[in-house]
């Protein structure tokens, strides 16, 4: 009967681009993100938090647009451009955001560190010189528990400072 | 001075742990795994308070790819943990009392897989009533969850005759506060892994706060030798004491055994909400009378906690709340009666500030309230009745005496945030119908580079506030003193080691661990300010049992203090070691030589003459020293009793909205004394951050509990400050003078930005619309108003 | 192998319909079994509170090409049911000529989830907080029941009681089915502003924290002010938590052909505690929202003036 609808299953084999690599993977259509991240491929820099997408510390780039992979699951992955902290900065460098929040302490614990810079990545691409506003709309699904977000703003200030996006070296 | 990056100079330093932490590169405890691993679940009871009539785990064990079902029976040492009194069963044996209360264990090849497992284990309950409210919980007719009846412990202070103290009394005010159920809400969740070796040694890679104190419960629990197990605990996502405590261990370590795989547990955040530590909410009442002249002169205390069923480190969170409901004033009498009692509700325990959030918030509250009374200005009222230097302490035992509190008091008047205040109280009673021009902050703006941001966001907020008239603003203040070690009565061992490496790294070693505080940048910046090694040149070994020394725990705001003290203690005979043994290869008079960057150099020209990793080659024996002692006590009996403390003075700036109730902090200064700055970068990030949670104490954060059950169970509905709480501006200022001959060094910070901003805000509120808030988080509902607008007789503007 | 043979056994299957019809026929066909999924972000929020457990069979709705566009057409606004909510409140005409939407669904969680999440799920939950908004704004549900399209107005949808919940149950005389909500219109107005009248609109949420958090209460305020200062017209519509939004019929009245004056904020403010019955909230009582309702609507009146 479900045949004769003619509908499409989602495959059990995920096609994706991860970091610039192509990916192939078996799994359920709806293993999720996260997990695949973590436990299947080792890139553990993507955490587990509250897994209901409150928190942000999933935080990954689907796209080119912040997304929370503990809420996305693979048969939604088919065909992306997915990056992760790893793949954020050129090899053996450090992204300009990652580089503000080394030098301005923008981290303690550095759980919430990953998913966070990678939403700020994201906000000073869509929005160089954002507001306080912009900031806190960007930034309010990440949750930080060590730094009173103190550290944060500031790294964030540096890097608007710094302007541009262009890797350095 | 302010504590900033500009102000620190090159003291303000990049973290060693910082780039894996910016990369994504460091490995967490929970982002381990091994090659033939297990996933470990527990099973937990759905119940708050049940008898166990039988457990059945034949179902779960037939499951293909389940390897280990545990129960009690499977325990072969002591089926307990706790640090102080270990009465919380690993497995629960014929009753379950809250629910996060294990029952069962199981390993299995996939975490799916356990969860399945899990599903398939029977368990026969029969409930039992729920005891939920701790003051129903005292009474005698009231269901016992222990033998030793529902009192975790009791703790009363009286001196002198506080009836007559009362009697004496101008004014008088009586209160009581409650404080939330709070939730560490470290971002990373309780987890590890557990790895039986194949020399039949358990490894345990699973935070804690006190690696050394985990390997002897474990051991006890697994009747085994403590040289038979390694802790692993370092690095942390966050504890802020919610981790000290035994939690996955015992279930983990027991399931690695059982199957002789690695197993791995990694608890999500229903499951950690659910099982893990909360600060006891605690009902505080107190009376206070004074004379006219403002003296204090009686105080009277009762004090209820809930610790939820078992004992943790509940005790020792009671004896500290009451040390502290007394604090920094001195009074003629003086009464504290303190229950800590047992219920059916989550499980209450260790957290920053350890008491002293609880009891700050009601004592600074009735200082408020009494200035009130007096028509006195609250800062002032501290003034009159502030210890002084020598005075004792609060149980009248001796102190380490500092100018800490006179510093700070005097700190917070002079502060940019109270001149402000001073300023906008001028103009109001100067033109007070008209709307005034915003005060301009007396500061420069981008001494920080997010002080541009912040303020300029602050000043929409002034903008908005002149123009919308159901906006109020309202200051506040508290002050702080806060006691660091472990007090009287409990063992507080410290000590560290530093060795020169065969491989030419100078390897200090100390029994603490990294959870964020910036241990291992403070010990860092401490050896090379100290000995002036090149950051290059140093291996910072902390959290792994196998390989430091006994230092204590990484609690109580002690472990930069002994840090410190443990390296001004090696710094004469390791850099005499070093030096000599240099002086022999170079054939040098040792005075000659100086500890430097890379190695041992010139004392004169700073040249450098013999790398480390030669000296290292060149030694006979390795060049090592240790030392050890303990956390400085006062020479008393009374437990719990303290001897170092910090003192600070918090100044806030909130607005309240009275058409929701809700409250925003604008704005924030805290001074803090606790003599010098090790890392300027760690000192301000901890009160920042201690801040923060004191935000959310204040404002948003209370695990609700009904009848033993969480309402709260995810991050949805525990709420805890985004960044949109925090676009006020925070400043920092240290006070870091110590009295000449003073060797105690810097004194802890890492809870005691954590304490006072509670009663700040709730004085700001006052301040802003002149009710008083005696609970919290702060009920919007009671601060909320029908506005002017629609008020009978109002014109309209 | 990324999953054991048990998990792949064990897990959904996820149908990927390539037309509304489609979809709707394969929900007939699986019943109870079937779940239409979206963004999923609210699923997957509910998933894991419920220990994890999927459903057996996922149709995933955003299989379905053109189902996200987001267009003007005769006069009308037309959002697709899976246009992501981010994408709505950033798409130029919705900014400018349905600004009221925008601000609504700038309040809902955080940014990330807003990439994901989409208009259609927002409001096929029927509380979620962009309906207000869509009342205010007199919108249209455009729904296929398998066979055919066909447009209900909002406030009918939203006035149906004992209503099942995310699944979208239609009984006719026949045959009991299932519709699927496929987009969203949207009436412009011929002119944004005319000489004789200006438009405003305003939206609020509150709740227990200053951002992502589930809203205590909603309201929506969409305003036509004649020369004379007076409202030619005006929409307000509540919502918040559980609460199925609902317009502000007396407190509309009550401002009809008047000015927002002392008087008449009294008495709207009134009408509004009056009316308004929310769906009870476990942190906070009727009365704190009722009157945290009343007080958002007065208070944005009163600035307007």
């Amino acid at each position: 009967m479900i045949d004769k609808l003619a509908a499409k299953q989602a495959d059990a084999k995920l096609q994706c681009e991860i970091n610039g690599s192509p990916v192939t993977l078996e799994t359920p259509p709806t293993r999720k993100l996260l997990q695949i991240l973590r436990d299947d491929l080792g890139l553990t820099g993507t955490k587990r938090s509250c897994e209901i997408g409150r928190c942000g510390a999933c935080m990954v780039l689907i796209d080119g647009k912040p997304v929370n992979s503990c809420l996305t699951m693979a048969y939604q992955c088919t065909g992306k451009s997915i990056t992760t902290i790893e793949g954020l900065a050129p090899e053996g460098g450090l992204h300009p955001v990652q580089q503000c929040f080394l030098e301005e302490g923008g981290y303690q614990c550095g759980y919430c560190t990953p998913g966070m810079i990678v939403s700020v990545t994201s906000l000073l691409e869509r929005s160089p010189k954002p507001s306080m506003e912009e900031i806190e709309e960007a930034l309010s699904g990440n949750l930080c528990r060590c730094t009173g977000y103190g550290g944060i703003l500031r790294s964030i200030s540096r890097a608007i400072e710094r302007g541009g996006m262009a890797h350095e070296g | 001075m302010a504590l900033n990056r500009e102000t620190s100079g090159n003291r303000w330093r990049i973290r060693p742990d910082g780039p894996g932490k910016v990369t994504g590169g460091l490995a967490y405890l929970t982002d381990l795994s091994a090659p033939n691993m297990l996933h470990g679940l527990v099973l937990r009871s759905p119940h708050a308070h049940a008898r166990i009539a039988e457990v059945r785990t034949e179902e779960a064990l037939a499951l293909p790819g389940v390897h280990a079902v545990l129960t009690h029976a499977d325990v072969p040492g002591l089926n307990r943990f706790g640090i102080a009194h270990p009465d919380h069963p690993v497995f629960c044996e014929e009753r379950v009392r809250f629910v996060g209360d294990a029952v069962a264990a199981v390993a299995a090849d996939s975490a799916e897989l356990a969860m399945e497992a899990l599903a398939r284990i029977e368990v026969d309950y029969e409930y039992l009533p729920v005891v939920s409210d701790p003051e129903l919980a005292m009474r005698e007719d009231a269901p016992q969850l222990h033998e030793r009846g529902n009192i975790q412990h009791r703790n009363d202070y009286v001196r002198g005759d506080v009836e007559a103290a009362f009697a004496a009394s101008a004014h008088i005010v009586e209160d009581t506060y409650e404080t939330p159920r709070q939730m560490h809400t470290y971002m990373e969740t309780e987890g590890g892994l557990f790895v039986p070796e194949a020399d039949g040694r358990l490894t345990v890679y699973s935070a804690t706060q006190h690696g050394l104190m985990d390997r002897m419960q474990l051991a006890r629990i697994l009747a085994r030798p403590e040289a038979d197990i390694r802790i692993v605990s370092s690095p942390i996502g966050g504890s802020f004491g919610g981790k000290d405590e035994l939690n996955v261990q015992p279930y983990g370590a027991l399931l690695a055994l059982a199957c002789g795989r690695p197993v791995k547990l990694h608890n999500n955040r229903f499951e950690s909400v659910r099982a893990g530590l909360k600060r006891h909410p605690m009902r505080i009442t107190m009376k206070t009378g004074v004379d006219a002249g403002g003296k204090l002169l009686a105080h009277r205390v009762r004090i209820v906690s809930d610790a939820g069923p078992y004992s943790t480190l509940s005790a020792e969170v009671l004896n500290f709340a009451v040390e502290h409901t007394l604090g920094a004033y001195r009074y003629e009498a003086v009464e504290v009666r303190s229950f800590c009692v047992f219920t059916n509700n989550g499980m209450s325990g260790e957290f920053r500030g350890f008491g002293g959030n609880q009891a700050l918030f009601a004592l600074e509250g009735q200082l408020d309230r009494l200035a009130d009374k007096l028509g006195i200005d609250p800062w002032e009222l501290r003034r009159r009745n502030l210890r002084q230097r020598g005075d004792p302490g609060p149980f009248e035992q001796p102190i380490a005496q500092t100018d800490g509190a006179r510093q700070v008091w005097e700190a917070l008047p002079a502060s940019r945030l109270w001149l402000e205040r001073a300023e906008a109280a001028a103009a109001a009673e100067a033109a007070p119908a008209a709307p005034t021009a915003s005060a301009a902050p007396a500061a420069p703006l981008g001494m920080t580079p997010d002080a541009d941001l912040r303020s300029a966001s602050s000043g929409t907020a002034e903008a908005a506030t002149l123009q919308l008239p159901w906006l109020k603003i309202g200051y506040g203040a508290s002050f702080v003193m806060h006691g660091a070690g472990l007090g009287v009565g409990i063992p507080d061992p410290a000590g560290g080691r530093l060795t020169l490496a065969p491989d030419g790294k100078i390897e200090a070693a100390f029994g603490y661990e990294e959870f964020g505080q910036g241990l291992i940048a403070s010990l860092e910046q401490m050896l090379i300010e100290k000995f002036g090694f090149a950051g290059s040149d140093l291996r910072l070994v902390v959290g792994d049992t196998d390989a430091v020394p006994d230092s204590g725990s990484s609690t109580a705001s002690r472990a930069t203090s002994m840090m410190w003290q443990a390296l001004e203690r090696m710094r004469e005979p390791f850099a005499h070691s070093l030096l000599q043994v240099a002086s022999r290869v170079l054939v040098l008079p040792k005075e000659r030589l100086r500890i430097g960057e890379g190695g041992v150099c010139d004392a004169a020209s700073g040249e450098r003459l013999l790398a480390y990793r030669e000296l290292a080659q060149s030694a006979a024996e390795p060049i090592a020293c240790e030392t050890s002692f303990s956390y400085p006590a006062s020479p008393v009996e009374r437990v719990g009793a303290h001897y170092l403390y910090t003192y600070c003075s918090v100044g806030v700036k909130v607005e309240v909205n009275t058409l929701t109730g809700r409250v925003r902090v604008l704005d924030q200064f805290h001074a803090v004394a606790a003599g010098p700055v090790v890392n300027p970068q760690g000192f301000l990030g901890q009160i920042e951050g201690g801040a923060s949670m004191a935000l959310g104490f204040t404002l948003t954060e209370d695990a609700v509990m009904n009848s033993g059950m969480y309402l709260t169970r995810n991050l949805d509905s525990y709420l805890v400050p985004t960044i949109a709480e925090q676009r006020g501006r925070v400043e920092v200022l240290p006070i870091e003078e110590l009295p000449d001959g003073d060797a105690h060094g810097p004194r802890g910070i890492g809870e005691v930005g954590s304490v006072g901003l509670a009663p700040a805000i709730a004085q700001a509120v006052f301040n802003a619309v002149g009710k008083r808030v005696s609970k919290l988080p702060i009920d919007p509902a009671e601060l909320q108003e029908v506005p002017d607008i629609v008020k009978e007789g109002s014109c309209p503007v | 192998m990324a999953a054991n043979l048990e998990e792949f056994l064990l897990s959904p299957a996820v149908w990927q319909p390539q037309s509304s019809g489609a979809a709707v026929r394969l929900k007939h066909a699986l019943g109870p079994l079937g779940v239409y999924t979206a963004g999923s972000t609210l699923l997957r929020t509910q998933w894991e509170a419920g220990g994890g457990k999927l459903p057996t069979h996922l149709i995933d709705l955003t299989a379905i090409p053109g189902l996200d566009r987001i267009a003007v057409q005769n006069g009308e606004l037309i959002i697709g049911a899976t246009a992501r909510l981010n994408d709505c409140s950033s798409h130029p005409v919705v900014m400018e000529r349905a600004p009221l939407l925008a601000d609504a669904i700038r309040q809902i969680a955080g940014w990330s989830v807003r990439n994901q999440a989409t208009l259609g799920g927002n409001a096929a939950s029927r509380v979620g907080d962009a309906v207000p908004a869509l009342l205010a704004l007199d919108a249209c549900l455009v729904w296929h029941d398998g066979e055919k399209q066909y447009t209900e107005h909002i406030a009918e949808w939203l006035s149906v009681q004992n209503w099942p919940g995310m699944l979208e149950w239609v009984e006719t005389r026949d045959t009991i089915g299932l519709r699927l909500l496929t987009s969203i219109r949207i009436p412009l107005p011929d002119e944004y502003t005319t000489k004789q009248t200006r438009r405003w609109f305003a939206y609020h949420k509150a709740g227990r924290r200053e951002a992502f958090m589930p809203s205590l209460v909603t309201a929506a305020v969409a305003a036509e002010v004649g020369e004379d200062g007076a409202f030619a017209d005006i929409r307000i519509t509540a919502g918040g938590g559980r609460t199925v939004p609902l317009r502000l019929t007396e407190a509309e009245r009550l401002l009809r052909g008047r000015r927002p004056e002392a008087a008449a904020l009294r008495q709207v403010h009134e009408a509004v505690r009056e009316q308004y019955v929310p769906e009870p909230d476990p942190f906070a009582t009727d009365d704190y929202r009722k009157l945290t309702l009343a007080n958002l609507i007065a208070a944005e009146l009163w600035k307007r003036k």
